[in-house]
């Protein structure tokens, strides 16, 4: 090798070294947390530098498994079911919207509308509208369940996703509307025949995204369920664990929980992370 | 029926159509008003009352709670200070280190694909679970301490908790690590806009790396800086779960957010039974409107980097 080459080798060394070393410091807390959660609470507290454990252990998932105050089965259950209202409902109703919004014509208000929804990122009173919220949700018998806050995400306006979908459609083709149509198909037709097949990539990031997220949600779910133990996701439940007076004793099964917390995450991402980068790029920041 | 069919026809097609916006769009109307704008009205009117809950304890007071958050309450206005002490500690690492990934990334350089997917994977990851896991690294026996005292760079164990700078350190490391991901890609994206000749005929001209980075990539990408700038200033300030997540304002209220410190005191779950919540709301106010105004003047103050070029 000459000079020459070397000098030209030298900068593209030394980027895969600093991002080895950032990829060292991105994996090291999530793979630690997971390979920790096989030790016991013991090895955990007197050996914090052993990376893998002394002698792996599933005693830790199976107490999490198995304990009545502790229920992950139950929290997980809960989980899977809030996720899935989720994902269904931002789908539909930001398709939906989207729809109108990118083909409604102008109709009467729609600027007025979509402004007021756009607004909305703008305003921020934080929790503290939890009590309004809950009065609302009292009259319908639903303030401190998962439920009501399953009622409330069906009426809430997800306007990033709107936004998403509404640019979608816009590259699409009028024509093909439009001769629809012309065959009498009705505003509400042309969606479910024609645009509802088109829209199936963003409606996988937009799935994705909310998946996400709403898995992931911690304030919301905790504030629901405060009185309503048995309805706690797998984050609120694992949170409030470590919020207790003994989570120094349990951190070998909050570190449990949130490896079953983390792996379904880990494995979609695993499997579609095009999707979550994708709506990301495409929503964000164009131009 | 026949009556009906013929109302059906008197309506314009234009018309029926807007009906047909209306009805789908009828569950964000409903969830506005009532999920959004009764609320932000309900804390508002709050705020000039003293309000426990209890209606029989209810009385209009006036300015009374805003008067109290200027002249008394200092604890509100040091979490905005250690807010500001955050943001300001966290996005001048962050930016940097994200745009210096991206353009590590850029080019077709081999593996990209992997590092950029397993650079986002952090965002992915409750940030209570975040919370969790520096809570955990950072322990006084903890992973951290554990190597620092095994490679020598300290004699004993960091308390890393009980003290507010420490602490502070410890939160904004775990903060950067949740969320610099994601402006990779935005940075990213902003590189992607940038045209390849531009960096042709610098290459032609001679220009060195780092005067081809200021005189083209920079200028080039300002536009859409400002934007990542603005989401991410935003994003720090409005920081809450994290904090519930991490230290909770430990020790002695030194590391609340505003966003963490209201949430705390004030809401359900968090705060004591029979706070004044009309406070509370008074709080949650005057934070929405600073943040809004801090919004509303980097939108001002940036306004020339949008046509740049």
């Amino acid at each position: 090798m000459n000079a020459k080459q070397i000098k030209k080798m030298l900068p593209v060394t030394g980027k895969y070294l600093f991002l080895l070393l950032v990829l060292f410091f991105v994996m090291v807390p999530i793979l630690y947390t997971i390979s920790s959660s096989f030790k016991t609470n013991s090895e955990i507290m007197a050996h914090p530098e052993h990376f893998f454990p002394e002698a792996p252990t599933l005693e830790n998932y199976r107490i999490a498994w198995s304990d009545s105050d502790f229920n992950i089965p139950r929290m997980f259950l809960n989980s899977v079911v809030y996720t899935v209202f989720c994902v269904v409902f931002t789908v539909t109703t930001s398709a939906l919207a989207g729809y109108v919004f990118a083909r409604g014509g102008n109709f009467t208000g729609s600027k007025v509308i979509f402004a007021v929804f756009s607004s909305l990122m703008f305003i921020n009173m934080g929790s503290i509208t939890i009590y309004p919220i809950f009065e609302v949700l009292g009259v319908l018998k639903l303030s401190s369940s998962l439920w009501g806050l399953i009622v409330m995400k069906f009426f809430s306006v997800g306007i990033i996703n709107i936004y998403l979908v509404r640019s979608y459609i816009r590259t699409l083709p009028p024509e093909l509307d439009e001769a629809a149509e012309m065959d009498g198909c009705s505003f509400f037709g042309i969606f479910f025949r024609i645009m509802a097949p088109l829209l199936k990539p963003i409606l996988a990031t937009i799935s994705i995204l909310a998946f996400n997220s709403s898995w992931n949600e911690y304030l919301m779910p905790t504030l629901f369920t405060l009185n309503n133990r048995q309805q706690r996701t797998l984050i609120v439940g694992i949170m409030s664990l470590k919020n207790s007076g003994a989570s120094a004793a349990n951190w070998n099964l909050m570190l449990a929980g949130a490896t079953i917390a983390m792996v379904p995450i880990l494995v979609v991402y695993a499997i579609a992370n095009k999707y979550f980068v994708e709506g990301l790029t495409a929503g964000a920041v164009k131009g | 029926m026949k009556k009906k069919k013929d109302k059906k026809k008197r309506w314009s097609r234009r018309t029926r159509k807007t009906l047909t916006c209306y009805a789908i769009l009828s569950p964000q109307i409903i969830g506005f008003l009532v999920f959004t704008l009764y609320p932000i009205l309900w804390a508002a009117s709050k705020a000039f009352y003293y309000y426990t809950g209890t209606p029989s304890a209810t009385r209009f007071v006036g300015l009374e709670n805003f008067a109290r958050i200027f002249t008394v309450d200092s604890s509100y206005w040091e979490t905005w200070g250690n807010t500001l002490l955050f943001t300001f500690g966290k996005l001048p690492l962050e930016l940097p280190l994200a745009l210096f990934i991206a353009l590590c990334l850029r080019r077709g350089l081999k593996g990209a694909g992997f590092f950029r997917a397993a650079f986002y994977l952090p965002c992915i990851i409750s940030i209570a679970i975040v919370g969790l896991i520096f809570t955990n690294l950072f322990d006084y026996f903890g992973f951290i301490n554990a190597w620092l005292m095994k490679l020598g760079l300290v004699s004993a164990p960091i308390d890393w908790f009980s003290n507010p700078w420490t602490a502070r350190v410890a939160l904004i490391i775990g903060s950067i690590w949740s969320s610099f991901g994601i402006n990779v890609l935005y940075f990213i994206s902003a590189l992607s806009n940038v045209p390849e000749e531009l960096y042709e005929c610098a290459k032609l001209d001679g220009a060195s790396r780092w005067v081809t980075f200021r005189k083209i990539t920079l200028p080039m990408i300002a536009p859409v800086f400002s934007t990542i700038l603005l989401l991410a200033i935003n994003g720090t300030l409005q920081t809450c779960e994290y904090i519930l997540s991490t230290t909770r304002g430990a020790p002695h209220g030194s590391t609340y957010t505003v966003m963490a410190y209201v949430v705390n005191r004030f809401v359900p779950g968090f705060a004591d039974m029979g706070v004044n919540v009309g406070y509370g709301c008074a709080l949650a106010l005057v934070t929405a409107v600073i943040m809004g105004g801090i919004a509303v003047l980097y939108t001002k103050l940036t306004a020339k980097l949008q046509n740049i070029y």
